[in-house]
């Protein structure tokens, strides 16, 4: 059973046996970079006499930025804040954020999972990654890996909550971009 | 008749193997030592196989049949990307080499697209070089019957693999067809998909017995194996070469890895026991492949004799 709520695919012609394989070939490379979960409606349209290739897709609701507080556990101590660091990942990003805020010589790390500041503000609430922009980003790359590699000519269209991506081996026309549009449009209203 | 067959065993008394097929007659192709496991590609005359049964069941080795030993496949993709690696390309390559075939992947520059894929004269030739192609293409029956242009320059047998069924005549410049294994992003692990694997060597074989029956209406002069054997014993520095295969066997000649300036001269002087020079029976060329030295065994009909 596929995780999206729905998954359309449109291909013109005989190319039955495209269709399908392109369905498991979309599955898989979303299932690889873990996006799958964040996707709610995807339809793809391929016209291969043009040739072009559409994804539109409903993102499901916004992932919030990663703070302080959600990669490990803040304690007023004497002299400062403490952080026991539960989710090493972002180790990086959180030091970076803490040198940025506070300057490296009030930043003391003693050990490996603990971070010590010399402040009296608590660092709780900084921001320690944006994990939405990281996500478009591997949707970019994901879309980038499933579009037919000679389709050279891209277009991606981003909001908050939906994406639009179209490629082609001729000049994107803003006539071709509208059919395509107004062909998704229909797919997503049957 | 030589029979192609693959040994795989302990490296403890393989070197018996090698000396029993030397006095059988037969060629040693190919030897790699994997720490403590040894494959080698063998050619052994068919009526002495049961010897060399015998003698690896001594060794608990293991001995099967190699339909492609001695041959030189080249696996062509549109591209080295993503799109196209690993997963298809290399499954295909590794399964050729399994089955005795030494494989050469190669990505096109320009292959991709269905309007704008091209093949240019460098690699048209450098396939030229191989005794048999097998060009992947994907999953839409328009794309791979666009994409024909790759490979109609193409001498050697080709045999295309693509996801839709498309009937034989659509196809007229592949020597065969083998469907269902297009664009995949996993690797081959169900049965369905070795048995496609299974495929295209049946039909990789099918292609280079067609060239085996042309070869044999004018045979060659003399044997590839027999001139690999002289060649690594009278140019004793091909055995310093860094390649794996320091002769690539092919089935109308032989591709020696060293430098073409520097060694043709010494190449074309090779000497048989009959008193004739490499060079007299063959043609010494650069190959299209880095810089190594091209030898094409000329036909009877050229030289006159067969020994």
């Amino acid at each position: 059973m596929d995780p999206l709520e729905v998954f359309k695919i449109e291909v013109t012609g005989q190319e039955e046996f495209g269709a399908k394989k392109y369905r498991e070939l979309i599955m898989d490379i979303l299932q690889d970079l873990g996006l799958i979960r964040s996707i709610g409606r995807l339809y793809v349209y391929i016209d291969i006499m043009q040739p072009v290739f559409a994804v539109y897709g409903l993102l499901r609701s916004g992932i919030p930025p990663l703070t302080v507080k959600d990669v490990g556990d803040v304690l007023e101590v004497e002299g400062g804040y403490q952080i026991k660091i539960n989710d090493e990942e972002h180790m990086a990003d959180l030091l970076k954020v803490l040198w940025a805020q506070y300057g490296r010589e009030r930043v003391e790390q003693p050990s490996r999972d603990i971070v010590v500041i010399a402040s009296d503000t608590s660092p709780a609430g900084l921001t320690v990654a944006d994990l939405e922009a990281e996500f478009l980003q591997d949707l970019t790359d994901a879309l980038l890996r499933v579009a037919p590699e000679g389709f050279r000519n891209r277009r991606n269209e981003m909001t908050k909550d939906s994406f639009f991506f179209i490629a082609a081996e001729e000049t994107l026309k803003p006539e071709l971009i509208a059919r395509i549009k107004q062909k998704i449009g229909e797919m997503e209203n049957a | 008749m030589l029979e192609p067959v693959m040994f795989t065993g302990g490296v403890y008394k393989h070197d018996l193997v090698i000396e029993l097929v030397e006095d059988l007659g037969g060629y040693v192709l190919q030897k790699n030592v994997t720490q403590s496991e040894v494959i080698l590609l063998l050619l052994v005359p068919s009526e002495d196989m049961s010897a060399l049964e015998s003698l690896i069941k001594e060794l608990r080795g293991e001995l099967v049949r190699a339909p492609l030993a001695g041959t030189e496949v080249a696996v062509v993709t549109p591209t080295l990307a993503i799109h196209h690696l690993p997963h298809t390309a290399c499954d295909i390559a590794e399964y050729l080499r399994r089955n005795g075939a030494k494989s050469n992947m190669m990505g096109l520059a320009r292959g991709v697209g269905r309007e704008i894929a091209q093949i240019n004269e460098y690699e048209t030739a450098l396939i030229n070089e191989h005794d048999a192609a097998v060009f992947i293409f994907g999953n839409f029956a328009e794309c791979i019957r666009r994409k024909e242009s790759l490979y109609r320059g193409i001498n050697v047998p080709v045999v295309v693999t693509g996801g839709p069924e498309i009937p034989k005549e659509d196809l007229p410049y592949a020597f065969e067809y083998v469907p269902s294994i297009g664009r995949v992003a996993h690797r081959a692990r169900k049965a369905t998909e070795i048995c496609t694997l299974d495929n295209i060597v049946d039909a990789v074989g099918r292609a280079l017995d067609k060239t085996r029956n042309d070869i044999s209406k004018d045979p060659l002069t003399t044997s590839p194996p027999r001139v690999m054997d002289a060649v690594r014993e009278q140019v004793p520095e091909v055995e310093y070469s860094y390649s794996p295969l320091p002769i690539a066997l092919n089935l109308n000649g032989v591709r020696v890895k060293l430098p073409y300036e520097g060694y043709k001269d010494a190449v074309a002087a090779v000497t048989f026991d009959e008193g004739v020079k490499l060079g007299e029976i063959a043609t010494i060329k650069p190959s299209r492949m880095k810089d190594y030295i091209l030898v094409r065994i000329l036909p009877a009909s050229e030289t006159g004799f067969v020994f």
